[in-house]
């Protein structure tokens, strides 16, 4: 019950603060629309050239799959690892250990705020592409209603193991490399470059075991429709699982980076 | 000139000396590029699965074009935008007052004042991946294509100057203009692929407004032998003009600025 209100609290402080930063907000959202629209250029491109069906991918689709990628990227999206470092390393974090609140749930809330914010504007533009575009939805009724739990787990799945990845810092200063690691990994496995289906056999195989294409790739799927019951399922519990197994590596990290961390200088 | 080669070269050489001292993230710096790169170079080989050429590049070329990606960003991140990213923070401190009574030309020692060398890496990276463009492409590299690529670059790059030097200018009037910026480095990604493939609007934009397109389209024609003569000759004139007005915005500006106390 106390979690709810400090919730409240939070949630209420963070769009008060954010009412500051619109423009800040728009902008980013101009890096959430390039890199889709490029890959959907280049995709309607061998599509034109393979005379307009590829896989069972016709132009449409595609728009369609990258305006659902663009979107659920966007819910998904996290960024900790990025601004832990900093915190490590100039002692911020400190402060905020000495909280009765796990610094998790900081994060959590300027996560839930800037993509609250965020999505009107990014509707409207979704909506323009798709026109633009001529997307073509296969999206049934359940698809909506198995999509929902998807992108909150896959949401919860990229923010966990973000953390995973920033609380590293506590032992190396310079975080950058595993950052870029990680988001290559991601532009190679969780559906950017290309829908799971037309990626090569072993790759697919690949992603399918790996976290990374449940993170973005596989609610994008549902959303747009392209997936059947049964895939559903197995997406669902391949979200579970590592979600799961996350959260533990995560509890396990924490607790010896924290025994590890001495802010610097302190 | 030769005054300005020695200046340049000092100022090379203690950005050298600096970097020296952070020889692990030199390396790490190396590593990051090796997997940008490669799965850069991923995603155009995931496309080829499917086609043989995306609106008429071959797969050799677009390997080509996906060095000279690298070889553009990499020579805008080598000198321009390090001594960019100081030169708004002198205008923002009011510190460009030290540089500006110097006895040589503002802009030569603000646009090359400080250096990325760790970005020597993506250059040498881009040049292997054009290499192995090339490689593929054997049969049709010719004297003219390799002289008229090192000329098209050269301009790419400074297309690309032309357009960062325009944008630091306006923080003299607006002082902070890391928006501005932002908007500049959300489009260059759409420099990975040739600029013909963009719906209107974009390729639009990055023609005019934010030339990356053009500054890694070009070159990577003009290496596989796809250029015409009326692009070269467009390319060379449009650079030479580009500078020019960013250069006349740019003592525009420098007129404008006051200093941190005056």
């Amino acid at each position: 019950m106390t979690l709810a209100r400090i919730y409240r609290a939070l949630l209420l402080a963070g769009f008060q603060q954010a009412a500051q930063y619109r423009i800040q907000s728009l902008l980013w959202m101009l890096f959430a629309i390039i890199r889709p629209v490029i890959f959907l250029a280049a995709w309607i491109a061998v599509a034109v050239a393979q005379g307009g069906d590829i896989g069972g991918f016709k132009v449409g689709d595609f728009a369609a799959y990258y305006v659902c990628m663009t979107f659920v990227s966007q819910l998904t999206m996290a960024w900790n690892s990025h601004e832990f470092e900093w915190e490590v390393n100039q002692g911020r974090l400190s402060a905020k250990l000495l909280r009765p609140l796990h610094p998790l749930h900081y994060s959590v809330v300027e996560n839930l705020v800037f993509k609250l914010n965020t999505l009107p504007v990014l509707g409207v533009v979704l909506i323009l592409v798709s026109i633009s575009f001529g997307a073509i939805y296969r999206t049934q009724v359940w698809h909506i209603i198995a999509f929902i739990p998807s992108v909150i787990l896959a949401a919860a799945l990229l923010f966990m193991f973000n953390w995973v990845i920033a609380t590293l810092a506590f032992w190396a200063t310079r975080m950058r490399t595993a950052n870029t690691l990680f988001q290559r990994t991601l532009f190679i496995f969780a559906g950017q470059i290309a829908p799971i289906g037309l990626m090569p056999g072993w790759l697919q195989a690949v992603s399918y075991a790996l976290p990374f294409w449940y993170m973005m790739g596989a609610p994008t799927e549902i959303l747009r429709g392209g997936v059947t019951q049964e895939q559903v399922a197995q997406i669902l519990i391949g979200q579970s699982v590592w979600l799961a197994i996350t959260f533990v590596a995560f509890q396990w990290i924490w607790r010896r980076g924290v025994r590890a961390y001495s802010a610097v200088g302190a | 000139m030769r005054r300005y080669l020695r200046i340049i070269g000092t100022f090379i050489a203690a950005e050298a000396k600096n970097e020296m001292a952070y020889r692990a993230n030199l390396a790490l710096g190396v590593v990051e590029m090796v997997l940008v790169i490669g799965t850069s170079l991923g995603a155009v080989l995931v496309l080829f699965t499917h086609t043989t050429s995306l609106n008429g590049w071959t797969l050799a070329q677009m390997i080509a074009l996906t060095g000279v990606y690298y070889l553009i960003q990499g020579g805008v991140a080598l000198i321009f935008n390090p001594s960019f990213e100081k030169l708004m923070e002198h205008v923002r401190m009011g510190t460009l007052d030290f540089t500006l009574l110097k006895p040589a030309n503002a802009q030569v020692l603000l646009s090359t004042r400080h250096f990325a060398l760790i970005r020597v890496a993506d250059l040498v990276m881009g040049f292997g991946v054009v290499i192995v463009g090339l490689y593929m492409l054997s049969a049709s590299v010719t004297a003219w294509s390799l002289v008229s690529f090192a000329l098209t670059l050269a301009c790419g790059v400074m297309l690309v100057y032309a357009l960062l030097l325009s944008l630091v200018t306006l923080s003299f009037w607006f002082v902070r203009i890391d928006n501005i910026m932002a908007i500049f480095w959300a489009f260059t990604d759409a420099g990975r692929f040739p600029i013909d493939l963009y719906p209107g609007w974009l390729r639009f934009t990055l023609a005019t407004v934010v030339p990356i397109g053009i500054a890694v389209t070009v070159p990577a024609e003009a290496i596989s032998g796809r250029m015409s003569y009326e692009t070269f000759i467009g390319m060379l004139v449009g650079t030479v003009l580009a500078v020019a007005a960013a250069s006349w915005f740019w003592r525009i500006g420098l007129r404008n600025y006051t200093g941190a106390s005056a």
